[in-house]
């Protein structure tokens, strides 16, 4: 990372030069904590991935032991084989780190910390040191999270959903502190979460640049800002059910426990109503990104940007009153679960006028498909995929034969794979000039592309089937089953592509770091964006703008043909200075 | 622009009007002046009036911009959909 | 933060002392907080709803609350509370006219009822507890203990950052008019009374 202090030389005489320790460790500058977020997400999405290949290998070929199994020890994986219970802690695990500590700090913690200063002009967020515990807080919670992997009597197997009374059993699970440390981990990044959209809800509304109206705000400002008020009234309640869990395990309450008077069914009502809010946030914030990087891929201005923005609002207002939908299962009321089917149909529509508009975004554009074009292109794909497999899970009748099936697996991360991960590609390859002065290398990235984007669908499409037909989620063996067994090959098939799926990152991996000791480049603007964020070096100094920039006009003014250029900065006044609205 | 540029209330007359409902709802609760069902909606009427009491003059929400107390408000009925959507659950139940 | 540099068509520079507002018309440290307090609300509604869920909406047997807690002890501690937000709100107005021996009058004052509860609430649990009232007994022990035990770490917190505050004043921080963080941190002194009210009500007296 370069130093700072020859740009924040220029008209920032308040600010006094910081020791190390303050500048790039304790910092409250939101690029920093935006790229410390970025690097303890990207450790934990290895992480979560390595789980999930320990899964595979289970899947694609039960009963083998695992390579280098010995090194996870005899009590999880006697002669290398992974135990029964050690499985099931690797499936809630995986789903955990992923969700919690790599794709929520992924998509919020770095990119709404890194981006909405720079999109709406402002020098920092509303409470730069507020904004340092936030990233702080999920080292406790991350700790707690890792602990949980090899505490005594076992890692957490209760899923990520930590369905009660499984999870507050031990009689059932076998696992004790494991839970514990879950439920620790999780709360503590639920008060990070709830710190850090805080902070992002009020920057944008309060500290937008002089002529930043709302309706010039970049969709992806708009996205992180209604995802950060997802946040704020979600996280909450996930918070206020796991410290119920918590108590239930510790202090003998009866909360979720029937032998008590207790309601499993609340654990499940309480944390889905928190969950699918949360898979908004999973969303949200990457179809901001892609609605950016599509505008500028196609050199053309986003198609219906007014209806993007109602349709984001729509998606995130509809999305609170589908939550049942990943219960119709359970027991609950059916009068209730036909309601939640009617509003779950209903949220496809705003959906699917974003993926039109960006489709009609690229129409006819003057497509370059660089690579985080092609990463925005592919999430759309991918997303649609995974949302049409959603419309059949939203009718009631059929999710009674798919549920815990894989075909639901199969929904899941054409979603968030698909559709998160692509997206996060698309943003680190975007942005890292910005990040760090250096381009990532072009060629590599490409092969990064194609080489995942065949492998996932390789892996996850034949989920489909699989679930179709009949095969249970987080089951260790298959072949238990004697209607699974002619299933086998294709569980091979998936695990063998899931390999490849991981070997596929390396040369991410490789282009990340390798980038960071190229020499640095002198193009400020290397993707000819017009967000304000490409009219300062890279990286931007501390404190951002030297003087608040005059936003003249919305952010997606590409191909003028009264420009001279195909792009035009949103500081740069239109030709014959007309105003847009 | 600022809160405190209007006439500040009385904030001692607020308090006595405090003390006084929570005397009130002392005495219905403890000397079980109504049945049951009348007493829990006379109560939570006591309370209730006391809470926006606290909010409208403490907190100022009678004199700020309404901008900022309909966005305070708006999230408010998720509260109430969460709560009666998990009661209609159990309702079912014997 | 104000952008309000000598630019164009940029709002009027203010006077130092007089925040800037945003889109909702109120300053950023203020906004800031009512944002926290709204998910608050939602932590609490998670808390107070099972609670409501669990009473109300199950079959189970519930003992009457005025025979099993200390519901007259309570009751003054539920005053005291009341006017230890009276005090906060005292003080507010003193920061916003510049009454420094005022400030801190009404700052000590407010630290000093908030210390009280807790302590009170603090003794009660004691007894409580004593008497083999636990967090396991039924769902009356589960739902009394996490509801209040949270209102009261919430009030310890703030009564922790009042005193803070308070040390502040006496540093002459707010003087000249600076009202703000004085207004910010007693929005969130006034939310844990009024959570109060609502549970003392439906906890003790219900």
């Amino acid at each position: 990372m370069t130093a700072t202090t020859a740009q924040a030389s220029h008209g920032h005489a308040h600010h006094e030069e910081l020791p190390f320790i303050r500048k790039y460790v304790f910092s409250s500058d939101h690029k920093i904590i935006a790229i410390q977020f970025m690097f303890l997400s990207l450790l934990f999405l290895l992480l979560g991935g390595l789980l999930a290949m320990a899964v595979r290998w289970q899947l694609g070929f039960p009963g083998q032991p695992l390579p280098f199994g010995r090194l996870l020890g005899e009590g999880v994986a006697p002669s290398g084989v992974i135990a029964p219970k050690f499985y099931l802690g690797l499936v809630t695990m995986h789903a955990t780190y992923m969700i919690f500590f790599a794709i929520m700090p992924l998509l919020v913690g770095t990119f709404a910390n890194y981006l909405i200063p720079l999109k709406i002009g402002a020098p920092d967020m509303a409470f730069p040191r507020l904004n340092m515990w936030s990233f702080w807080l999920m080292i406790p919670a991350g700790t707690f999270a890792l602990l949980s992997l090899y505490a005594e009597g076992g890692s957490p197997a209760a899923g990520w959903t930590g369905y009660a009374p499984l999870s507050n059993t031990p009689v059932y699970s076998g696992v004790s502190t494991g839970q514990i440390y879950w439920c620790l981990g999780i709360a503590v990044f639920a008060l990070s979460s709830l710190l850090g959209s805080v902070n992002y809800i009020t920057t944008v509304i309060n500290l937008r640049a002089p002529g930043m109206h709302w309706f010039r705000l970049p969709l992806s400002v708009w996205a992180l800002f209604i995802t950060a008020i997802l946040a704020v009234l979600a996280v909450p309640i996930l918070a206020g059910a796991i410290i119920m869990l918590l108590f239930d395990q510790v202090l003998g309450t009866h909360f979720y426990l029937p032998s008590g008077g207790g309601q499993p069914l609340l654990w499940q009502h309480l944390f889905w109503f928190f969950g699918h809010p949360e898979v908004y946030i999973l969303i949200l914030p990457a179809m901001g990104i892609v609605s950016d990087i599509i505008a500028n891929g196609s050199r053309k201005p986003i198609f219906g940007y007014h209806s993007m923005v109602y349709a984001l609002c729509t998606i995130a207002f509809l999305g609170w009153v589908v939550w049942g939908h990943h219960m119709f299962q359970s027991g609950m009321n059916p009068t209730l679960g036909t309601t939640f089917m009617a509003s779950t149909i209903l949220i496809a529509v705003p959906t699917a006028i974003k993926v039109f508009n960006w489709m009609g975004t690229m129409w006819r554009g003057n497509l370059q498909l660089h690579v985080p074009m092609l990463n925005a292109i592919g999430f759309v794909a991918m997303f649609v995929i995974g949302g049409l497999s959603g419309i059949f899970m939203a009718s009631a009748p059929v999710d009674m034969y798919i549920h815990d099936t894989y075909f639901i697996v199969a929904h899941i991360h054409y979603v968030l794979f698909g559709g998160s991960l692509f997206a996060i590609f698309a943003g680190i390859y975007f942005w890292y000039p910005k990040m760090f002065g250096r381009q990532m290398d072009e060629t590599l990235g490409k092969w990064h592309f194609w080489l995942t984007f065949v492998t996932y669908n390789a892996t996850f499409f034949p989920m489909h089937i699989l679930g179709v037909a009949g095969h249970m989620r987080r089951i260790y063996d298959p072949n238990t089953y004697e209607f699974l067994r002619p299933l086998q090959s294709l569980n091979t098939f998936i695990s063998v592509s899931a390999f490849l799926l991981l070997g596929s990152q390396l040369p991410f991996m490789w282009n990340f770091v390798r980038s960071l000791a190229r020499p640095k480049m002198t193009d400020i603007n290397p993707w000819r964006d017009n967000g304000l964020e490409w009219t300062l070096p890279s990286p931007p100094p501390h404190g951002n703008y030297a003087t608040p920039p005059i936003v003249l006009h919305g952010p997606y003014e590409y191909s003028r043909p009264d420009t001279a250029e195909d792009f035009l900065p949103q500081d740069q006044p239109l030709p014959a200075h007309q105003e847009t609205r | 622009m600022p809160a405190a540029e209007h006439k500040h209330p009385n904030y001692i007359a607020i308090w006595i009007y405090l003390a006084l409902l929570t005397a009130a709802e002392l005495t219905v609760a403890l000397l079980k002046l109504l049945p049951r069902n009348w007493l829990v909606i006379a109560l939570l009427f006591l309370a209730v009036w006391k809470a926006l009491l606290v909010a409208l003059y403490f907190m100022h929400l009678k004199f700020e911009p309404r901008r900022l107390v309909v966005t305070i408000i708006a999230p408010l009925p998720l509260a109430v959909i969460l709560i009666l959507a998990i009661l209609t659950e159990f309702a079912k139940q014997p | 933060m104000a952008h309000a540099a000598a630019m164009p068509d940029a709002a009027p520079a203010v006077p130092a002392h007089q925040p800037s507002a945003g889109t909702l018309g109120v300053y950023t440290q203020k906004l800031g907080m009512w944002v926290f307090l709204t998910s608050e609300v939602m932590f609490f509604t998670a808390l107070i709803g099972s609670y409501v869920i669990l009473r109300w909406g199950t079959a189970t047997e519930w003992p009457d609350p005025t025979k099993t807690l200390a519901v007259g002890i309570t009751a003054v501690n539920t005053f005291i509370l009341i006017c230890s937000s009276v005090s906060m709100v005292k003080a507010y107005a003193a920061a916003v006219h510049d009454d420094q021996p005022g400030l801190k009058k009404w700052l000590l004052t407010t630290v000093v009822g908030g210390a009280t509860f807790v302590g009170i609430q603090f003794m009660e649990y004691r007894n409580l507890l004593h008497e083999g009232f636990r967090p396991s007994s039924g769902l009356f022990g589960s739902t009394f203990y996490v509801m209040t035990g949270f209102h009261g770490f919430h009030v310890t917190c703030g009564v922790i950052s009042m005193a803070y505050v308070t040390l502040r004043a006496f540093q002459g921080k707010y003087a000249g008019g600076k009202y703000e963080g004085i207004e910010t941190i007693g929005l969130y002194w006034h939310f844990v009374d009024l959570v109060w009210i609502i549970l003392f009500t439906i906890v003790y007296l219900i």
